[in-house]
C-alpha cells in the first residue's frame, strides 16, 4: 500500500507514488538549477516537462497500471538524462553561449541552502522537537534535550515552549522535507544518498531484528535510554492525571460559577467575580477558564499523544485554541485593569441622626438573616421584599464598624453614619455610596444595629463600607450586648467582660460602660486574682492579731501546735520552748 | 581526458549540424529527432536536445508549430526556416571541407 500524490504536468493529471514524486521533484529542481532562470531556460524546462508527461502517459495503461511509481520515474530520468550528462555534453562545447549558461546555472549550486526548522520523526523521544532544533542549529540532539530538561526543571517553562514548538514546527515527513531539515540541497545526489540510507536501514531492520535487540541490551547507553523512557513514561502518566484532574476541577468550578450568574444559587462562588456585573462576570469567568484550561488541555492532549500514540490535533483547531488563549489572556488583563480603575476614587457620605437621651443606652446587633414572624413590618420585611429570600450573599455586606465618641454632658446624643464606596470617578463612587441602605433601629432604650447592609439597585461590590459613630454625652451609661461585639472598634469588649466574676461570665450577655472624656470605660472593676485574695486574708488576720495583743496588758501566745510560746509581760517579751521548761 | 574532451567537442560541433539536417527533411517531432540521433549514436539522453533546439529556434534557424496528439498532450513539431536552410547549406560546404581535410590528414596512416 502506497500513498499517491496527484500531480499536474502540462494540464495532464498523473497519480504518482510519494517516493516517486520526491525523486521527480528533486530531479526537476536539479534541472531548473542547471539551466538557470532565463526566458530561454523556461522554454527548455517546458519542453522537458512536456516530454516527461508524454513518457508517463505512455507508461499508463488504463485499468492495469494507473499510478506512476519510482521505477517509472527512474526510467524516465534515465531516458531524459541526468544533469551530469548535460554537463558532459555541454562542458566541452566551449561556445560562448554555453559558457554564459553554465555560469548562470552554477550560481544556484553555490547558493546556501537554508535549513528548515522541522520536527524529525526518525529521531524522536516525544515529538521530535529537540532533534529538529538540533538539526537546525547543527548540534547533537542530546544538548537540546538537556537544555529542555533544564528549562522544565526551572519553573516548567520548558513544557510550554515544547508544546508551542510542537504545534508550530511541521514534521519532516517526506524525504525532501528531511533533506531541507538537515540543510541538504534537495538535489538528486543528496536525494539518492538519503534514499539509499533509508533502504539500508530498512533492510537492516528486517534482517537483523534479533541481533538488534541483543545489541541494544548490551549497550549501556540503550539501557539508560530505556530507563529514562520508563521514568519519562511514569512522569507523563502523573502529569496526565494531574492535568486531567485540573481540567475536571476547572470545568466544575466554571459550571458552578456560571450557575450563580444565571440565578442558580450554590456555594461555589469565586469572590473576585463579585466585583463585576453579571454580563462582565460571565465573560471574565469564561476568559479566565479558557486562559487556564487551554494550557492544561494542551498538556493533557500532548501527553495522551505520547502515551497512546493518538493523532496530532488538527492544526486549525490548535491554532484556534492558541488564538483563544491569547484573547483570553488579553481579556483578563482588560478586566483586571478596568475593575481596578473602578476602585480609584473613594466617596463618603455622612448622615446624622439624633437619638433620645436614655438612662441606659443599650446596643445590640440584629441578625437580619434570621426571620421573626412577630416582626413582619420591621426592617426585616423590607429586606425580604427586595431579596425574596434569594441572592442574599450578593446583596448583603458586613463591612460595618461602630465607634463611640463622647460629647458634652448636656448635648443631644446622635449617631453618625458614614457610607463610603469606590468608583472610577468620584461621582460614580458617591452614587454607589448613596445606594447603601443601613440604619439602626431604636426599640425603647435599645438600639439595634442590623448585621448587614444592603446595596440597592444591584450595585457592584466596590469596597462599600459603613462606619457608625455614636456620640453620647459624658457620663452616659452604656450597655453593649455581646452580639454587637464584632462590630465595635477601639474598645475591647472581651477585656471588660473578663472583669466580671468568672462564674457569671458565661451568663453575662452584656458589658456595662460609662462614657468618659476619652471614650467608653468599663464600669466593672477588675476581679482580684486568687493569689491576691489569699495574701489579703493573711494580712487581715495578722492585723486582727496585733490589735488583740495591743489591747491586752500581758498574754501568752502559743504558736500553732509547736511547743514555742511567746510571753508578753510588762513591756518585755519572753520566748519559751518546752525544752527550756524541762531544763 | 584530452581525448574525451576532443571527442565531446567534435560530437557537439556536429550535433547541431545533424539536427538541422534531420529537420530539413521535413516537419518532425522532438522525440523522433532523438530516435534518429540515437540511431546515429550521437545522442544518449533526451535532455540535451531541448536546450539545443531552443537555441536554434531563438537564432531563427528553426520554427515550430503545436499539433494535437492522439495520445497525450499536444506536441511541438519543428521545421527549418529559410535562414536555417541557408545556414545548413553553408554547413554542408564546411562539412565537405572537413571530411576532405580529415581524409587528407589520414592518408598514409598505417592502421
Amino acid at each position: 500500500m502506497n500513498k499517491t500524490i496527484i500531480i499536474n504536468i502540462n494540464s495532464i493529471v498523473f497519480h504518482i507514488e510519494e517516493d516517486a514524486y520526491d525523486t521527480l521533484r528533486s530531479y526537476m529542481i536539479d534541472i531548473k538549477k542547471h539551466f538557470g532562470n532565463t526566458a530561454e531556460s523556461k522554454e527548455i524546462l517546458e519542453d522537458i516537462e512536456n516530454r516527461i508527461a508524454e513518457m508517463f502517459n505512455e507508461r499508463i495503461q488504463t485499468g492495469r497500471k494507473e499510478v506512476i511509481n519510482l521505477e517509472d520515474v527512474q526510467q524516465v530520468i534515465q531516458q531524459m538524462g541526468r544533469v551530469s550528462d548535460f554537463e558532459e555534453s555541454e562542458g566541452a562545447a566551449g561556445g560562448e553561449d554555453f559558457h554564459h549558461e553554465r555560469q548562470a546555472g552554477q550560481a544556484p549550486h553555490i547558493e546556501y541552502v537554508g535549513k528548515k526548522l522541522m520536527r524529525d520523526p526518525d529521531d524522536k523521544m516525544v515529538g521530535g522537537v529537540c532533534s529538529g532544533l538540533a538539526h537546525y542549529f547543527g548540534m547533537e540532539p542530546i544538548w537540546t534535550r538537556v537544555l529542555l530538561v533544564v528549562f522544565v526543571l526551572l519553573g516548567g517553562s520548558g513544557v510550554l515552549v515544547y508544546i508551542i514548538l510542537w504545534i508550530v514546527m511541521p514534521a519532516a515527513e517526506t524525504r525532501a522535507d528531511k533533506m531541507a531539515m538537515r540543510g541538504e540541497a534537495p538535489n538528486l545526489q543528496n536525494f539518492k544518498r538519503s534514499f539509499d540510507e533509508e533502504a539500508k536501514n530498512l533492510s537492516e531492520t528486517f534482517s537483523g531484528t534479533g541481533e538488534h535487540i541483543s545489541r541494544s541490551a548490551r549497550t549501556a547507553g540503550n539501557v539508560l535510554s530505556g530507563c529514562l523512557g520508563l521514568i519519562g513514561k511514569m512522569i507523563a502518566w502523573i502529569m496526565l492525571i494531574f492535568a486531567g484532574l485540573n481540567l475536571l476541577g476547572l470545568f466544575i468550578f466554571y459550571v458552578f460559577n456560571m450557575m450563580n450568574f444565571f440565578g442558580l444559587e450554590n456555594p461555589m462562588f469565586f469572590p473576585p467575580l463579585k466585583g463585576l456585573s453579571t454580563n462582565d462576570g460571565i465573560i471574565a469567568l469564561t476568559f479566565g477558564f479558557l486562559a487556564i484550561a487551554i494550557p492544561f488541555f494542551a498538556l493533557f492532549f500532548w501527553l495522551t499523544r505520547i502515551l497512546f500514540k493518538t493523532d496530532k490535533l488538527n492544526s486549525y483547531l490548535s491554532l484556534t485554541m492558541f488564538a483563544a488563549w491569547i484573547v483570553s489572556i488579553v481579556g483578563i488583563i482588560y478586566y483586571c485593569i478596568a475593575t481596578a480603575q473602578d476602585f480609584r476614587e473613594k466617596s463618603t457620605i455622612n448622615v446624622q441622626k439624633d437619638i433620645q437621651p436614655q438612662a441606659i443606652y443599650n446596643f445590640a446587633e440584629k441578625d437580619i438573616r434570621v426571620l421573626d414572624a412577630s416582626e413582619q413590618d420591621s426592617l426585616q420585611s423590607k429586606f425580604n421584599v427586595q431579596l425574596d429570600g434569594q441572592d442574599l450573599r450578593n446583596y448583603l455586606h458586613r463591612d460595618i464598624s461602630i465607634y463611640f465618641e463622647s460629647i458634652d454632658s448636656l448635648s443631644q446624643p446622635y449617631i453618625q453614619y458614614s457610607y463610603s464606596a469606590k468608583g472610577r470617578t468620584y461621582q460614580l463612587a458617591s452614587e454607589r455610596a448613596h445606594n447603601i441602605a443601613y440604619e439602626a433601629i431604636q426599640e425603647s432604650s435599645t438600639f439595634l444595629f442590623p448585621s448587614h447592609f444592603l446595596l440597592m439597585k444591584n450595585a457592584l461590590d466596590r469596597d462599600q463600607q459603613v462606619r457608625v459613630t455614636v456620640y453620647l454625652p459624658r457620663g452616659a451609661r452604656v450597655r453593649l450586648q455581646r452580639s454587637i461585639e464584632p462590630k465595635v472598634r477601639d474598645i475591647s469588649y472581651w477585656e471588660c467582660l473578663n472583669n466580671y466574676p468568672e462564674e457569671a461570665r458565661q451568663q453575662q450577655k452584656y458589658t456595662e460602660w460609662t462614657m468618659s472624656g476619652a471614650g467608653l470605660v468599663c464600669i466593672q472593676k477588675p476581679q482580684p486574682t486568687p493569689k491576691e485574695e489569699e495574701e489579703e486574708a493573711v494580712e487581715s488576720k495578722m492585723k486582727a492579731l496585733l490589735n488583740e495583743i495591743k489591747d491586752r496588758k500581758d498574754s501568752v501566745i502559743r504558736i500553732g501546735d509547736s511547743d514555742v510560746t511567746i510571753e508578753v509581760k510588762d513591756n518585755s517579751v519572753r520566748i519559751n520552748t518546752k525544752k527550756q521548761e524541762k531544763n | 581526458m584530452i581525448a574525451e574532451n576532443t571527442q565531446t567537442q567534435m560530437r557537439k560541433g556536429i550535433l547541431e549540424y545533424c539536427i538541422l539536417s534531420i529537420i530539413s527533411r521535413g516537419e518532425i517531432y522532438a522525440s523522433d529527432i532523438i530516435a534518429e540521433l540515437k540511431k546515429a549514436q550521437l545522442l544518449v539522453v533526451e535532455g540535451t536536445l531541448y536546450p539545443l533546439l531552443t537555441r536554434l529556434k531563438n537564432n531563427g534557424l528553426l520554427s515550430y508549430t503545436w499539433k494535437e496528439s492522439s495520445s497525450g498532450p499536444p506536441r511541438k513539431y519543428y521545421q527549418i526556416t529559410a535562414e536555417g536552410q541557408a545556414v545548413l547549406s553553408r554547413l554542408d560546404i564546411t562539412w565537405k571541407e572537413l571530411v576532405f581535410a580529415v581524409e587528407i590528414s589520414m592518408q598514409g596512416r598505417k592502421d
